[in-house]
């Protein structure tokens, strides 16, 4: 085709995948709820409307001459349109009293707006050094945005102030601040990756520089303050987690990865010991059999959900994933494993494996240094946000308040990672071959 | 070489997983944790791949790619072992009623599913699901054998006897065949499976009808077989007064509620099963048991002569006799003795078996362990303190029946049977089949010896003794035309209350060979109470197809 308009066949292929499973899903739920078999498109309406969305965003990449890689975005549609057809088939169960819709309409606007982020995103950064030189920037934002929330944020039952109120929608910027961490993150450790990969010595010790201790002292102490504050084990071993994932991409050093986690383990054991909030998570999660109707009424719930769901699931719309309490953005994955079975559950980590890998993928084969650390930074904040989100519903640890990528009910967490799916798109069109 | 280690790696991975699965309970199990790092470790291992020299750079990309997939993996194995391997134990905790734990889809399950049926061996139904007009279900229960069913109360108490014990299978959650398998996976709802019961209707009716008002329990057992064909209770419960559907109005919920608190006020105890709960002095029907020691250790022979003057003093205590036919006969043989049922004779005998050879007999007969049985059966007891029979009194008065004897009907049921079926005690059965709805029969018993009790000589004596009894003795008025018939009979004392009144005995016709247990509680003698009862069940036993 040389250089004139690319069309991107595969990444048009592909999406037919999710968008017969939407229509194919979105009929199974109405036809379950309603026990009738006859419809009209009109049902379908959901389902439309997210198809055209997903095909009209593959075509404003190709309007865009974008190049990249063309299987991130139908994985992540394959992932959304799961998402959507979960909260359509959890709205009933929510209390709805004073929303301004269903969930899953609300869920659609939310994806809208996502994919409005993503198109606005691949069109706006088309040169990575913009984003490198503006790391200050990024930093400076997260830490306003942080302490914005701390302060002037509200409490929507977790016990931490995490969320902020705009009138009709409740925002949640930590989302956010997770990408730009990564931002600023990539940018100062490209930086000093000379120096991070040296070391001096002090006497017989080996030291790491000064320019990987202070940042990882830094996360250390925010991740510790997330445990004790948020009371969420999940995030900070996220927030931790991702900056080590860098540090040892630019580093290569397995022993500083090492000492990180330990650090952060003494840290953990240590709040377990002090903040008689945190054990008690702990214990939920160790023997929720223990109170069942109290405590550990989710985990036992869902223990039954995916019980239920035996190796083919009970089909959308024919199980009880409501009896899961705040099952939409706990227990998705529950609800998937109850409704779809062991095949449709093992589907769905396959298809995160899926993205993580290809994300990986792209990124070593990214020249740009700085965009290939950023890329994998932005890769793993999904990659292990899904992981963690996903160990705590099979209770391999803690539930924790993360969302699930692209799946759980909430427009923060959609809008935030359609955002890094925008990054991530863009940088692959920075790989040693052409697509 | 590295094929070679990656594959067994994998390979180890899966062992130690099903390992894991098999010794830890739960998926949050400190041991289960332990198998999965070392799982994780070998993943890495088996999934390490071998990048080229020149791609080293690349290296840490990899590592992070591992990692993760490893950790994908891990959730895998939990999602796996939640729903195909721990489903049952999950089931199995939600379940236990003093959990609270309230599992919706079971109960949802349990308003569209229907139950399968408990029938008798005839086909009668005793227990079936009812469809009221507005779809819901509700449990109910026909004839005088309805008790038998237990009673199956969702809304309210959950299940009992037969109804809890074959819940899986009524329900239609076990796992019968991989139809009943491919049914769960496909979540297609299918009627529960059927229960058939080996009792027979007309036999239990007779029995109830015997006993009329009357407290007490009979059992009726096929020697051969094993089979339970009457079950008598007396006073009994109706279990469709304790049924109570799901989402029940309070108005029925409440009436049984008072069902239930005059029933456990009753006093009478109309919720035991007799013949498995019920705990007796045996009287008279224990001698066979100290007749079978006797027998079996070569201390005694049914010729052996004893002396019997109408009184027996041991250690100061005056045994008086009441039971000889003839105030002047001094000398009775062992099986006059059993036959005329003389308290001196048998006292003579025990202290002859000693404490030791009596408690070896009764241990292999079953007293002191529950019998195995569809439902529980109480275990006898020889005595309550273990130093009771140490002393001369307490093994006297337990070798004729009484000291602290407590014995089940059903237990006695056993001892005749082990005498008809040559020292072998059969192991009894409710259950006849288990049928599937389409009517094809999933699962049947099989007669099998429960235990070996004594020899084959000591069997022939003691039916020897039985028939004696029978023939000659004061269990004369059990005669059946043409059948042969054996039996004891026992009026046990309770205090000062009317003494307990018991008959154990067999019949056998045309190569049929049934045994009887019947005990009236407070009934008064023996032969002139229960013993009609015993030989109206075993008359009416032999006539059966």
């Amino acid at each position: 085709m040389g250089k004139s308009v690319g069309i991107r066949w595969l990444e048009l292929q592909l999406l037919v995948v999710p968008s017969a499973a939407s229509l194919v899903g979105l009929l199974t739920i109405y036809l379950a709820r309603s026990g009738r078999t006859e419809w009209s498109w009109s049902d379908l309406t959901l389902s439309l409307a997210f198809i055209a969305m997903a095909f009209a965003t593959s075509i404003w990449l190709t309007v865009l001459r974008i190049r990249g890689d063309e299987l991130l975005f139908p994985i992540v549609v394959m992932l959304s349109c799961l998402g959507l057809l979960m909260s359509q088939r959890l709205s009933p169960a929510i209390p709805e009293a004073g929303v301004w819709a269903s969930l899953s309409q609300r869920q659609l606007v939310y994806l809208a707006i996502a994919f409005a982020t993503f198109w606005v995103t691949v069109a706006v950064v088309r040169r990575f050094d913009a984003l490198r030189r503006l790391r200050y920037t990024w930093a400076i934002a997260a830490v306003v945005l942080t302490v914005f929330t701390m302060v002037f944020g509200t409490d929507l039952g977790s016990g931490a102030r995490l969320w902020i109120d705009l009138g009709p929608v409740t925002v949640q910027p930590g989302e956010l601040v997770k990408v730009l961490l990564v931002l600023f993150l990539a940018g100062y450790l490209d930086d000093h990756r000379q120096l991070i990969t040296s070391s001096y010595r002090l006497g017989p010790i080996a030291l790491p520089p000064l320019p990987y201790l202070i940042p990882l002292t830094a996360m250390w102490g925010l991740s510790v303050l997330a445990v004790v504050l948020q009371n969420d084990l999940g995030n900070a071993l996220l927030l931790f987690g991702i900056f080590l994932v860098m540090l040892y991409v630019v580093s290569e050093r397995l022993l500083y990865v090492l000492a990180g986690l330990g650090a952060f383990a003494a840290a953990v054991v240590v709040a377990l010991r002090l903040f008689p909030h945190v054990s008690q998570r702990v214990q939920i999660w160790l023997n929720p059999w223990t109170d069942p109707t109290g405590l550990g009424l989710q985990p036992v719930q869902a223990d039954l959900a995916f019980a239920h769901g035996h190796i083919l699931g009970s089909g959308l719309g024919f199980g009880y994933p409501q009896a899961i309490p705040v099952v939409a953005s706990d227990y998705v994955f529950a609800a998937i494993g109850e409704e779809l079975g062991s095949l449709g559950a093992i589907a769905v980590v396959g298809l995160y494996v899926a993205l993580v890998m290809r994300g990986l993928f792209v990124a070593a084969r990214i020249k740009n240094s700085y965009a290939r650390l950023l890329s994998i930074g932005l890769v793993s904040v999904i990659g292990l946000q899904a992981l963690i989100i996903l160990a705590g519903n099979v209770r391999l640890f803690p539930l924790t308040g993360i969302t699930l990528p692209f799946i759980s009910a909430g427009g923060s967490s959609l809008v935030t990672n359609f955002l890094i799916l925008g990054l991530l798109v863009r940088a692959s069109e920075l790989t040693r071959d052409r697509w | 070489m590295r094929p070679f280690l990656q594959a067994t790696a994998l390979l180890a991975s899966v062992l130690l997983i099903a390992y894991g699965v098999a010794r830890t309970p739960d998926r949050t199990d400190p041991r289960w944790f332990a198998v999965l790092a070392v799982v994780a470790g070998l993943w890495v291992v088996a999934l390490w791949p071998a990048l080229p020299r020149h791609r080293q750079a690349g290296r840490a990309i990899v590592h992070i790619g591992l990692v993760l997939v490893v950790g994908f993996g891990m959730v895998t194995v939990q999602v796996l072992r939640a729903q195909l391997l721990d489903r049952d134990r999950i089931f199995a905790r939600a379940a236990d009623p003093a959990s609270g734990i309230v599992d919706v889809r079971q109960y949802v399950a349990e308003r569209q599913r229907e139950r399968g049926r408990i029938l008798l061996r005839d086909g009668t139904i005793i227990a079936r699901d009812e469809v009221d007009e507005r779809g819901g279900r509700r449990r109910v229960y026909e004839g005088t054998a309805a008790y038998l069913a237990g009673y199956y109360s969702p809304g309210l108490y959950g299940a009992a006897g037969v109804e809890r014990r074959f819940d899986d299978v009524l329900s239609g959650h076990a796992v019968l065949s991989w139809q009943t398998w491919l049914d769960g996976v496909l979540h297609r709802s299918r009627r529960g499976n059927d229960v058939v019961l080996t009792v027979d209707p007309r036999l239990q009716e007779l029995g109830q009808s015997l006993f009329g008002d009357r407290a007490g329990g009979a059992v009726v057992l096929n020697a051969d077989t094993g089979e339970v064909l009457a079950l008598v209770t007396s006073p009994a419960f109706d279990p469709n007064r304790l049924s109570v559907p799901v989402a029940a109005s309070s108005e029925t919920v409440q009436q049984a509620r008072d069902y239930l608190r005059a029933l456990e006020e009753d006093g009478r105890g109309p919720l035991l099963l007799r013949p498995l709960q019920g705990l007796y002095v045996p009287g008279s029907v224990f001698k066979t048991v100290t007749a079978a020691a006797a027998f079996e250790f070569g201390v005694a022979q049914p010729d052996t002569v004893y002396r019997d003057d109408g009184a027996l003093v041991i250690d100061s205590r005056v045994i008086i006799e009441r039971n000889r036919p003839d105030p002047n006969r001094v000398s009775f043989t062992l099986r006059e003795g059993y036959g005329y049922s003389l308290n001196v004779v048998f006292a003579q005998v025990g202290l002859e078996v000693g404490a030791q050879r009596l408690e070896d007999m009764a241990a292999r007969l079953g007293f002191g362990e529950p019998i195995p049985f569809e439902l529980p059966v109480a275990p006898s007891q020889l005595a309550r303190s273990p130093t009771f029979l140490t002393s001369q009194v307490g093994l006297a008065e337990t070798a004729f029946g009484q000291g602290e004897l407590l014995v089940t009907p059903m237990q006695m049921a056993l001892v005749a049977a082990a005498v008809l079926r040559d020292g072998d005690i059969p192991r009894p059965a409710l259950v006849k089949e288990v049928r599937r709805p389409d009517g094809s029969v999933a699962k049947q018993h099989e007669a099998a010896v429960w235990r070996r009790a004594f020899s084959g000589q000591t069997a022939r004596s003691l039916r020897d003794l039985m028939i004696w009894s029978v023939e000659h003795g004061y269990a004369r008025d059990a005669r059946i035309e043409g059948a042969t018939v054996g039996g004891k009979t026992g009026t046990a004392e309770v205090g000062d209350r009317t003494p307990h009144a018991w008959f154990v005995g067999f019949a056998e016709r045309d190569g049929k060979r049934l045994v009887v247990a019947v005990v009236v509680e407070h009934g008064g003698s023996g032969a002139q109470v229960a013993l009609p009862i015993g030989r109206a069940l075993l008359e009416h036993a032999l006539q059966l197809p």
